[in-house]
């Protein structure tokens, strides 16, 4: 973002950037940068704080009154107050052990109930709907090669499959109650749900597939490096 | 997260290693007073309209997010998955702060909101995005923003 906030600049435009890594807008050294302490993937801090986001925004969007740049990279004072495990949070029960299916189906309830608190979901990227995310990936891990009709590849078809199922347990974990912290999401998913091992057993099967695409996309994107068993 | 320590391996050693571009000037552009500028976010979340296709790995493209878009058509659709998630899920301003801009707006404190918004692949060579930017501050101009707030993930 820091290269880009450049190129815009360099067009007649004010811009700053938030960073979330600071080394990186060091080396860039765009005209304004605000680094956060924001986790990756919440670079405007806690998802529902909005007293906290205004205060990320504001700082940054102070930087455009400022006149001793450039360069100028600020630091966020304080750190978003998401980060420590919420011991209040309780873990939907997954009672279909080993069974995606039955797992997924006994969650939809409280993915309705996300949808609802949040007015939204964040499942989509497939084009598939979850009744039938059972069937396609068992067919991948009987080596087939299913598609759907909006997406290139079986690799591409698999890897937003498994997107889209982080994304449905993800809003799962959080339809009740107070926020978990991002690990105990992740941890949940990975270690307590048989959706968590499918992905698990989709990687193995892609990573052995002659289909080079799949094998690529499927060592790289289907699982993320920490979770990896 | 974004103290080196907090990262987990090996994102670390590929966030701080990551090969960053040089520029021999920094452009410095100065503007009215917050309080009269139109701001337009920029993110690099790669974010797509639902029903639309995913970005490509390494695309060098822009979309541009009309300001009224239902929080229900955004999807996200960042190559890498090694970086949280849960947050967007419950709350599109950690990425998108459509929602915290108009709060600015409605105390008064920036001038106004884009029509449109703007969003990228991070992970991709910024040296493939000069038509990109170009579109974008073509549309910039045409709705007389001023500023922009560029938001990675």
């Amino acid at each position: 973002m820091c290269a880009l906030a450049h190129k815009l600049e360099e067009r007649g435009f004010s811009t700053v950037a938030i960073a979330s890594v600071r080394v990186q807008a060091e080396k860039t050294r765009p005209p304004r940068a605000l680094w956060t302490s924001a986790m990756l993937g919440r670079p405007v801090g806690e998802p529902g704080d909005p007293v906290f986001q205004l205060r990320i925004i504001r700082a940054a969007l102070a930087l455009l009154q400022r006149t001793d740049g450039p360069v100028i990279l600020e630091d966020f004072p304080d750190d978003p107050p998401g980060w420590p495990d919420n011991r209040d949070w309780v873990a939907p029960t997954t009672t279909s052990a080993g069974d995606f299916a039955g797992e997924l189906t006994a969650l939809l309830p409280q993915w309705q109930a996300a949808q609802v608190r949040f007015g939204r979901t964040s499942v989509g990227l497939s084009f598939q709907t979850p009744d039938t995310w059972p069937a396609f990936a068992e067919a991948v891990l009987a080596g087939g090669l299913p598609k759907v009709p909006q997406l290139d590849t079986t690799a591409l078809a698999v890897r937003f499959l498994c997107d889209d199922i982080k994304a449905l347990y993800g809003e799962v974990a959080q339809a009740a109650g107070s926020a978990p912290s991002a690990r105990q999401v992740d941890t949940w998913f990975w270690r307590q749900t048989a959706a968590g091992a499918l992905l698990q057993a989709l990687r193995r099967t892609a990573m052995v597939s002659e289909n080079n695409a799949l094998k690529t996309v499927g060592g790289r994107f289907f699982v993320p490096t920490p979770w990896v068993v | 997260m974004a103290r080196p320590e907090d990262i987990p391996q090996p994102t670390r050693d590929a966030v701080l290693n990551l090969p960053c571009p040089a520029f021999e000037t920094t452009p410095f552009v100065s503007g009215p007073p917050l309080s009269e500028r139109r701001i337009a976010i920029l993110t690099s979340a790669a974010l797509i309209k639902r029903g639309d296709q995913p970005f490509p790995f390494g695309s060098g493209e822009v979309r541009f997010l009309p300001a009224d878009i239902a929080p229900n058509d955004l999807l996200l659709s960042h190559v890498s998955i090694n970086f949280d998630r849960a947050g967007w899920q419950r709350d599109i301003n950690v990425v998108f702060p459509i929602d915290r801009l108009r709060d600015l707006v409605a105390t008064g404190e920036i001038g106004g909101v884009a029509d449109t918004h703007y969003t990228v692949m991070g992970s991709t060579d910024p040296a493939a995005m000069e038509a990109a930017v170009d579109q974008i501050a073509g549309q910039l101009k045409q709705e007389r923003i001023d500023s922009v707030l560029l938001t990675p993930v």
